[in-house]
């Protein structure tokens, strides 16, 4: 693994998906781990096959369905969406992130004192 | 709802339909693939290239496929067939291990199911009513909240007035009891019944098994023409003879026969009669042998002659049928008299049918649970030092990939199996338990008649199995999910040692047992005290060398003079019989005739309520002389106070210091109905003695001779010089020469009534001793078996000690301090629970406080004395230890 590649963070992954979902809607595992991967510009890496834990477990909470569809190559799969209720939820998440990663950046910016 | 709860649900639900989701998943994660490597060959990558890279960013697919499938369900069915046959092929390497934990399991189970059957059988069932919690008693109690001296009913006027007007019920019921004989030529059957007002059985919700129910023309004045059986009698007394309905029989005291209508269904109980409740046949716990229909007489609407149960209608709480109630009573005292000083006291009829159940059986549940637990802590124990001996197994599996939720799994699985293996037993020794309980329980426990080991033991057994295995698992489990693989397999230790931390774990786990099993024998400490304080109390009457039996002439009033008459002549006349006496109100049976009374001397009672109540007895001649009461003035009965004689009474001294506190009683008159009336001169008093119960004070009693008192039922008393049983036959000859028919039941001595008295102490001392040597054996294996351990792990540390130079008497100084830690630590928190949980046995003390000091200090320093005992060996063996060798060894 590079150095300038991060692994995902546990958690996040989770939240990534189900902004993933809000954003463009309807998709299947693959078409979520390319936006992922498109929108993380090589940044982060990705073992594919964890996308679908965090499928099972965002779809047990609620937070998403699935439905089988067809793929624009004509191929059977699974098509995740996220309800009300992941919406919700996405919404308590993104603020959760910000108000840490903001004291986090804070913290980290902090200057020697002189 | 909280997450865990949803993802919980969702889990259960992965139960169903799991093949398909795992090909679901398959085809999802193919699909994956084929995308990722058709992308990569489009980016120009050479086909079998981009497979492999295709997979390398996939991950692991065998891996997160099995992740799947375990966390889409609750559990994974392959998984759970395998920990579970691992479980048992482990149980068996192990026989020994196996046995001794599961025997300890069995022991606590079984105890405590048993009692949960007792429980199940006799207040979780609930009578063959129709929604019973709707049933209410309605027993009277004295405006002015003051104790009634004795059980009063209601007058028809009123209850009948409440039935029409009250709109919270949906009706009302009279009812009372009623003792009668089944009329044989081989000698009668005593049965007792209900009589029973026109709308009891709809307001109940009983019904009949065979014939019919009463009609309205059955409830009339004049004699009775029809009656209902009940099963249980139907089945003693006839054999179930389904040819009965429509058929006549006799009847004592009745002066026509009347024709069997129908059978009501099993299980039908009597509702309690508080003014028969003295009677010697009176048992409020037995089925109902006889029904009777029963219509308010025109004549006699006032007399307060009727007990009343009403049916709340739906969804009505008890508070507002209890204020309507005592409104319309207040308003019917208020316009008549008679109704004065009395009003409604609603009582749901469960409560009252479980008070005495409850009293006994939920602190013997308690104790029997401390049991149990006790019995967790020996098993959590023993599966938390195999564990330990286990390490290295465990480290290689989490080394090999094993997670440790499957390890938890494994441990969790191997302690149900054993729990399952105890339980089972533990139901074997249930079911003994149960029947014992049901031999030595007597009157104890009421209704235990309708107790079976069945099911019920079977499905408490299991259920507390699982609990157990919860209880004595997670306490093992804890180090294996802890467990460092690293450290483990580094460090080949030897076995069936325990670190620090493991053995304060286990020390915690004795002193508890120590504390519960201290609990436990407090308990029994203070009712063995009682059973010593009530062996003591001078009962004032003889009880050895007597024999009682209910002795009854059913033919017809002009024979009763003649039978008793010629009865006690014969009797008096077997050889060995000191004296005879027929007698009403023999003590400790609790017979006595309530009455409310007026005595010289004392203010005419102004209202109903305030009459003077005093118990009547009645007796032949020779009675006083046969118990030993002593006559402390005037003269005893004599054969010539018959009917024919005036009326005579002999009083006890409690009676005289109440009322005639300044003078003698003797010369005095009392009066039965009213002083308009002769009254009843007293001729003599006799000392005062404990009739009611070993336990309470003498309090004022009459006696009557029995030639002036006829009591239809009553007691033969005989004393003998020889053990009274060897009388019985020729006694029951005797009495059947006089007539055949004369119904002889309940045969004792008069020890034996004592002891039935008793009975609810006795069972619940028996009880409680049993669970606290159960107990105290259970504990004391578990501080053995601690101090062992902690010798066997503490051996290289003694071995360098002694090598420093501790002399043995040091090492076992050291050992012995820390058992003795253990024990007073334990015995001391147990005092304390002790102090608190005792207070449930209130009610079953005599003499002594549920705090009693002496039984505290005894209880206690007998435990640890007995506890250091246990500690005896290990500590012999930690001095014996030999610092060469030890050290060597390790």
């Amino acid at each position: 693994m590079s150095a300038d590649r991060s692994e995902v963070l546990q958690g996040t992954l989770d939240m990534m998906i189900l902004k993933t979902l809000h954003a463009l809607g309807p998709l299947h595992g693959f078409g979520i781990a390319r936006r992922i991967e498109q929108v993380s510009e090589d940044v982060l890496t990705l073992n594919e096959g964890t996308v679908y834990t965090s499928l099972l477990r965002l779809q047990q909470q609620g937070w998403i369905e699935s439905e089988w569809g067809t793929s624009e190559n004509n191929r059977k799969a699974r098509f995740y969406s996220i309800t009300r209720k992941g919406r919700k939820q996405l919404a308590i998440e993104t603020e959760n992130w910000e108000r840490i990663s903001g004291v986090i950046g804070r913290v980290l910016r902090m200057e020697a004192q002189k | 709802m909280t997450s865990w709860f949803v993802r919980l649900v969702s889990r259960v639900r992965g139960l169903f339909g799991q093949e398909e989701a795992n090909s679901e998943f398959d085809l999802e994660t193919e699909t994956h693939l084929q995308l990722l490597t058709e992308r990569f060959i489009r980016q120009g990558m050479d086909p079998k290239d981009a497979w492999s890279a295709a997979r390398r960013q996939f991950g692991n697919k065998t891996l997160l496929r099995q992740h799947h499938r375990e966390s889409r369900v609750l559990f994974y069915l392959p998984n759970l067939f395998r920990d579970l046959r691992y479980g048992v092929r482990m149980l068996l390497k192990s026989p020994g291990f196996s046995l001794i934990a599961g025997l300890t399991l069995a022991l606590g189970i079984g105890a405590t199911a048993a009692v949960f059957s007792l429980i199940q059988g006799v207040l979780l069932t609930p009578p063959p009513y129709q929604q019973p919690q709707q049933l209410m008693l309605i027993p009277s109690a004295r405006t002015d909240g003051k104790k009634m001296d004795s059980p009063r009913g209601w007058p028809a006027q009123q209850w009948m007035e409440w039935n029409q007007r009250a709109g919270s019920f949906q009706g009302m019921a009279g009812y009372g009891w009623t003792f009668n004989f089944l009329i044989r030529n081989d000698g009668s059957q005593s049965m007792q019944g209900m009589e029973v007002s026109k709308d009891y059985f709809r307001i109940m919700g009983l019904k009949t098994v065979l014939g019919h129910g009463f009609d309205d023309s059955d409830f009339g004045q004049g004699h009775v023409k029809s009656i209902l059986l009940g099963y249980e009698f139907w089945q003693r007394a006839f054999g179930g003879d389904k040819d009965i309905i429509g058929k006549t029989v006799r009847i004592s005291r009745w002066d026509s026969s009347p024709v069997v209508i129908g059978i009501t269904e099993p299980g039908a109980r009597f509702l309690p009669s508080p003014g028969a409740a003295k009677e010697p046949n009176y048992d409020v716990n037995a089925t109902v042998d006889l029904w009777v229909p029963a219509a308010p007489d025109p004549k006699s609407m006032k007399d307060p002659d009727w007990y009343v149960v009403g049916r709340l209608r739906d969804g009505v709480a008890p508070q507002r049928g209890q204020q309507e109630l005592a409104a319309l009573t207040a308003n019917e005292a208020s316009t008549e008299k008679q109704f004065e000083g009395f009003t409604p006291k609603l009582e749901p009829l469960t409560d009252e049918m479980n008070r005495d159940g409850r009293r006994i059986l939920l602190p013997l549940l308690g104790a029997a649970a401390l049991v149990l637990l006790i019995a967790c802590g020996n098993a959590a124990a023993l599966l938390l030092v195999r564990g330990l001996q286990r390490q290295q197994e465990y480290a290689v599996r989490i080394a090999m990939g094993m997670g440790r939720g499957g390890l938890l799994r494994q441990v969790l699985s191997e302690s149900l199996l054993l729990a399952i293996f105890g339980g089972t037993m533990g139901v074997g020794l249930a079911v003994a338990a149960v029947k014992l309980f049901k031999l030595i329980a007597g009157h104890a426990v009421p209704r235990l008649d309708g107790v079976t080991p069945g099911w019920a033991v079977l499905g408490w057994g299991l259920g507390l199995a699982v609990l157990a295995a919860f209880f004595a698992g997670a306490i093992p489990a804890l180090p294996a999910y802890r467990l460092n693989p690293m450290d483990v397999l580094k460090d080949a230790g030897p076995k069936g040692t325990a670190g620090i931390g493991e053995r304060r774990l286990l020390r915690g786990v004795a002193m508890l047992q120590t504390a519960l099993t201290l609990a436990l024998l407090v308990g029994a400490g203070l009712l063995i005290r009682t059973m010593m304080e009530i062996a003591q109390v001078p009962s004032g009457y003889n009880t050895n060398h007597i024999l009682t039996m209910s002795v009854t002439e059913v033919q017809s009033h002009d024979s009763w003079l003649p039978f008793h008459k010629q009865a006690l002549e014969r009797v008096s006349a077997i050889p060995g019989v000191q004296y005879a006496a027929f007698a009403w109100g023999v003590p400790l049976t609790g017979n006595n005739w309530p009455a409310t009374m007026d005595i010289e001397g004392q203010p005419t009672a102004a209202k109903e309520s305030d009459k003077i109540a005093v118990p009547l007895r009645a007796a032949t001649p020779d009675y006083f002389k046969l118990m030993g009461l002593a006559l402390i003035s005037g003269r005893e009965f004599r054969f010539t106070d018959d009917d024919k004689a005036p009326k005579v009474a002999i009083v006890n001294q409690a009676f005289e210091r109440r009322y005639f506190p300044n003078s003698n009683s003797v010369g005095r008159k009392i009066w039965l109905r009213g002083r308009d009336k002769p009254g009843i001169q007293i001729v003599g008093e006799i000392a005062n003695a404990r009739t009611d119960d070993l336990t309470e004070q003498p309090s004022p009693e009459v006696y009557l001779p029995l030639w002036q008192a006829q009591a239809f039922s009553k007691h033969l008393v005989v004393r003998t010089s020889a053990d009274p049983r060897t009388v019985i036959v020729a006694i029951e000859r005797e009495l059947r020469a006089v007539d055949p028919t004369a119904a002889i039941e309940n045969v004792k001595t008069l020890d034996q009534i004592r002891d039935d008295s008793l009975a609810s102490r006795t069972f619940a001392m028996h009880l409680l001793t049993g669970f606290s040597i159960l107990g105290s054996v259970l504990t004391l294996v578990g501080i053995y078996g601690l101090i062992s351990l902690s010798v066997a792990s503490r051996r290289r540390e003694l071995a360098i000690r002694s090598a420093v130079g501790a002399q043995q008497k040091d090492i076992r100084r050291l050992i012995f301090g820390e058992g003795f830690r253990l024990i007073a630590g334990g015995v001391l928190a147990g005092i304390a629970l002790a102090v608190i949980l005792s207070r449930v046995l209130r009610s079953f003390l005599f003499e002594v406080r549920p705090s009693d000091p002496a039984t505290l200090i005894m209880v206690g320093a007998l435990f640890v004395g007995v506890a250091l005992l246990a500690c005896w060996a290990p500590v012999r063996r930690a001095g014996n230890v030999d610092p060469l060798e030890a050290l060597r060894y390790e």
